[in-house]
């Protein structure tokens, strides 16, 4: 799918930003030193080096829990568990605040759920920020560092361990908040509307289309819709929406009389047609190697035993609902022949699904997740937690960002560094990407300056005159500037978890299912690759800092 | 550095506060409301909220969330409205119904007397969203949520007789006129969901179970009241037009019946109110016009005198504001639409549609024909009524449907037959009207 997390790539990148980042900095050093202080300088440099090692080798447990301890205290003390009286009052209002849509089940519960996880995530995120920005620089300035450095504490334990105070702090409320918000969630719904929190398990494929003549194509029309996310395929011709599903085989279907999907298709009527009724679809399935291919019977009714009872070729699109299908597992072929879906259809766990819409002059779209194969439901607290689990990642994040900047700068301005490298990384991380990546049309900003007030298109070519190509040049360096510090904010859009939880869906661990963009592993990777960097620069900096300084 | 001691420092703060104090009183005291006894009418802010009718509760309901939430965002609510705006546009770009409906509330506690942001958001559930389903019980769920959000605009904004009116328009207009109108009038009184509303009505929207014009028509009265008490004129269209909707409810509530196919006492009761309503007390009304008061009912008797008195003028504004209200029309078409004649003619020509749509086409010829003979009848007592479109429409719908019948018998068409003149006159707009055709036949094989 078009967002998914590129493991060996980011593992490359992130090696070789690592690794230029320290040579420049060695470099750097070494060079410099030697400018200052001749011969002796790089030794000096060598000699800080043996310290950090030595440091780091005898860095204790016990001495970082004794930080940690002290850390929750102080937080305790500085009354960070207040954030909680400001969770209570907003829960206990949050009522009011609320759309109630009585009628729609399905509607309250993504308004609850994501109204809980959001609440949590802006009340938790502030507070560790200031908390994490303003621990070091308030024990320099009261001088109580003082008290601790020259104990036999290494500086990495100083800063490893308010790392893990206020990430405990933010995970203790977290936790605590989680549970409220749950109970809160459960209180506010109704018995229809508890059914509907669950957490599905979708297994998806990959979407082809086929157009009305039927020639493989990547996507299908665009009926004006602004949002390109879905396309649609005419009714009435040979045009298909193709899923390859892969992996089957994992799930034990031997023993079900079907096979549980889900479509959440869109339809668009280029005349109106009847009403009352809704546009139909028909399953194909097909089997990737042998290219055997049958009509779908989906499951209509059941007896009182469970067995089916009717199946029809076709079903109405309920558009944005839930469309609950059970392919049969008995099916017919257009010879009369009796087949079993798995054994027939199912070649080594891959299978081919293919849609079409009946009638002419009408369309149905989708994207790839529209259509998947429905596991049995996960119980709804699973995704719960995971999505709590992305805010706590989030939120140790932002505790290694603003205890570092916190090591180098005061109080204040580690806050706002912490604060623009978070709303960078949240919300400006795909911008940047773009420019960057030379993919923004128009130029830098002197060059797009220029054309505001020229009134001249992006796509219009600029004389090649010497005025214009320095302009290009001083645009190219400021690009240049954000390529070497873009790798410094965070790509947050992975650690939104929300929308899987409030949707439904069991939130993934690899990929992220668009158009939503957050998945577990890649945010927990992330963390990871951020969290030892930020850890050694704050060790550096507390090491080589003047801690007089107020 | 300062020379004063701790404890000095202390008292200059003190009396700072103290001298603050002083604006802050003067200015912002509450007013107690205790005016009629000789109480404290507040300070300046509270007189001024007064005087210019801006005080939360004069405005309309308060709302406590609301009014908390603005406390609480202090002076950042602007930016707090455009970024939900910002997000509104987002979520509809991108479908997500539910999350939409929490923002546009959100933005209403914001902008809570702001009638442009009601009105948009309302109309904005009930006709756009609710295009964006395609079944049509879920579109009526959309219409229901923006009719709902009209009603909570109106309560907080009740001196404001324009979200009545658009409360009222929106009944009327989108379950009476939409293209699904059947089926919205259907569930308007039996609403599709039964689970949630075992009566089959929707208290928030219909909890008497009349019709939508009827409720529309209670709307209209309301505007109309609303701004007789409070003065604050509205600023939708003209005064003549807005004081006639309260009525034109009741026609339209006649029309849809006689499109349903209703031809009883219901129907004509209701032509026989809005004639009276329409000549009698809307046509009564005093109209402020450069040609000084006016009212709309004027007979040619009248119009005579007013010549004689030397009022060219003002009667010339009472044409205008007739005009502009289309009233001659109306006040005929209520008139007429009372006679058994014209009941007789309507029954007969709906009738003889319906059956020539299920394929009865010996009853349906035997209906057409009568009912033209009635139409035709209809239309050489009162030759004006071709003025309107709509007339003529009918006519020669039903004319359409009585050749295709004539057809498929291999009849051919008579030399003379009734509204044979109106045929001649629009033949050459006989596309447009067999459209209006197919559309009919589709309902009526629903």
């Amino acid at each position: 799918m078009g967002s998914e997390f590129d493991f060996s790539g980011a593992l490359i990148t992130y090696i070789s930003v690592i690794g230029s980042l320290l040579f420049a900095i060695i470099t750097v050093s070494v060079a410099g030193s030697f400018v200052v202080g001749g011969k002796t300088g790089p030794l000096a440099v060598l000699s800080i080096l043996r310290l950090a090692v030595e440091d780091w080798l005898s860095t204790s447990p016990r001495r970082i829990w004794a930080i940690t301890k002290l850390t929750i205290l102080e937080a305790i003390r500085r009354k960070a568990l207040l954030v909680g009286v400001v969770f209570a009052v907003l829960f206990l209002f949050a009522g009011w605040f609320l759309a109630q849509p009585a009628s729609d089940p399905e509607q309250q519960v993504k308004v609850y759920v994501a109204f809980v996880m959001r609440t949590i995530a802006f009340l938790i995120i502030p507070m560790v920020l200031l908390l994490s920005c303003w621990g070091i620089p308030e024990d320099i300035r009261v001088r109580s560092i003082h008290t601790v450095v020259t104990k036999p504490c290494r500086r990495q334990e100083i800063v490893i361990g308010r790392v893990l105070g206020f990430t405990a702090i933010g995970g203790l409320l977290l936790a605590i908040m989680g549970v409220v918000g749950y109970v809160w969630i459960l209180r506010q719904l109704d018995a229809k509307g508890r059914e509907r929190l669950v957490a599905r398990v979708p297994v998806y494929g990959k979407i082809a289309f086929k157009d009305r003549e039927g020639v493989d194509q990547k996507q299908g029309i665009n009926t004006g819709d602004e949002w390109m996310f879905r396309s649609f395929i005419e009714g009435g011709t040979k045009s298909r929406m193709i899923w390859n599903f892969e992996g089957l085989d994992a799930f034990n279907l031997e023993t079900a009389d079907h096979l549980p999907m889900e479509a959440g298709f869109q339809v668009f009527r280029s005349y109106k047609g009847n009403m009352d009724r809704g546009i139909t679809c028909q399953i194909l399935v097909v089997n990737p190697d042998t290219e055997k291919r049958a009509v779908a019977p989906l499951v209509t009714s059941r007896d009182q035993a469970g067995k089916i009872e009717q199946t029809d070729n076709a079903f109405e699109v309920k558009e944005f609902r839930e469309n609950l299908l059970q392919l049969a597992r008995r099916v017919v072929d257009d010879e009369g022949n009796e087949l079993d879906l798995f054994k027939d259809f199912v070649s080594k766990g891959r299978l081919r699904v293919e849609v079409l819409c009946l009638p002419t002059q009408q369309y149905i779209g989708a994207a790839g997740p529209d259509l998947f194969v429905r596991l049995p439901d996960k119980p709804f607290v699973v995704s719960y937690a995971k999505g709590l689990l992305g805010i706590g990642l989030l939120t140790l994040m932002i505790v290694v960002i603003g205890v570092c900047a916190s090591t180098f700068v005061k109080g204040p301005v580690a806050t706002m560094t912490t604060f623009f490298i978070v709303l960078v990384g949240a919300t400006g991380r795909a911008f940047l990407d773009t420019i960057v990546d030379a993919k923004w049309v128009g130029g830098g900003a002197f060059e797009s300056i220029y054309r505001i007030f020229a009134h001249l298109n992006p796509q219009t070519e600029l004389p090649s005159t010497l005025p214009f190509k320095v302009m290009q040049l001083v645009d190219g360096a400021g690009v240049g500037f954000l390529r070497s510090v873009r790798y410094l904010f965070p790509d947050f859009k992975f650690f939104d978890l929300t929308p899987y939880v409030a949707y439904g869906f069991d939130v993934p661990w690899t990929n992220p299912v668009p158009p939503n963009s957050g998945a577990l592993l890649p945010s927990l990777i992330i963390t990871a690759g951020y969290l030892l960097p930020w850890i050694v620069l704050g060790y550096f900096s507390l090491r080589l800092r003047e801690l007089e300084a107020k | 550095m300062s020379k004063l001691t701790g404890l000095q420092r202390k008292l200059v703060y003190l009396v700072g506060i103290l001298v603050l104090f002083i604006p802050i009183i003067v200015l912002g005291r509450p007013d107690e409301g205790r005016t009629a006894t000789g109480g404290d009418q507040g300070g300046t802010l509270a007189r001024m909220r007064r005087e210019y009718d801006l005080k939360e509760s004069s405005l309309g309901k308060v709302d406590p969330a609301s009014a908390s939430m603005n406390l609480v965002l202090l002076g950042m609510r602007g930016i707090a409205a455009n970024i939900l705006w910002q997000q509104a546009i987002d979520l509809q770009k991108t479908k997500n119904w539910a999350e939409l409906r929490a923002v546009t509330e959100s933005i209403t506690q914001l902008q809570p007397h702001f009638l442009k942001v009601w009105d948009m958001q309302a109309w904005n559930l009930a006709y756009n969203v609710s295009a964006e389903w395609d079944l049509v019980r879920d579109r009526y769920f959309w219409v229901k949520e923006g009719l709902k959000f009209y009603q909570q605009g109106v309560l907080q904004n009740q001196k404001y007789g324009e979200m009545q009116w658009r409360t009222g328009n929106t009944y009327s207009q989108k379950i009476g006129r939409a293209d699904e109108w059947k089926q919205f009038r259907q569930y308007f009184v039996k609403d599709p969901n039964t689970e949630a509303f075992p009566s089959g009505l929707d208290p928030e929207i219909n909890p008497e179970g009349k019709d939508n014009y009827q409720v529309a028509e209670k709307w209209f009265r309301d505007a109309n009241r609303t701004i007789d008490d409070t003065g604050i004129e509205q600023h939708v269209m003209g005064r003549p037009l807005f004081r006639s909707y309260p009525v034109r409810a009741m026609i339209e509530f006649a029309q849809a019946k006689q499109r349903e196919g209703v031809f009883g006492d219901i129907t004509k009761q209701a032509w026989e109110t809005a004639a009276i309503e329409w000549s009698q007390k809307y046509g009564k009304e005093e109209f402020d016009s450069p040609g000084g008061m006016v009212h709309l009912e004027v007979t040619e008797k009248d119009a005579k005198e007013m010549q004689d008195r030397g009022e060219d003028d003002k009667l010339n504004w009472v044409y205008r504001y007739q005009d502009m209200c289309n009233y001659r029309y109306w006040r005929l078409r209520c008139f007429v639409e009372r006679e058994q004649n014209t009941v007789d003619a309507r029954r007969d020509l709906y009738n003889g549609e319906v059956a020539a749509a299920k394929g009865d086409f010996v009853e349906a010829r035997k209906l057409l024909e009568s009912g033209m003979e009635k139409y035709d009848t209809m239309i050489r007592k009162y030759p004006e009524l071709l003025e309107q479109m709509e007339t003529v429409e009918d006519a020669m719908v039903a004319m359409i449907a009585w050749r295709s019948v004539l057809q498929i018998e291999s009849a051919p068409v008579p030399d003379d037959y009734p509204l044979k003149s109106v045929w001649e006159q629009n033949a050459g707009s006989v596309g447009v009207f067999n459209t209006e055709y197919i559309r009919r036949k589709g309902l009526y094989n629903k």
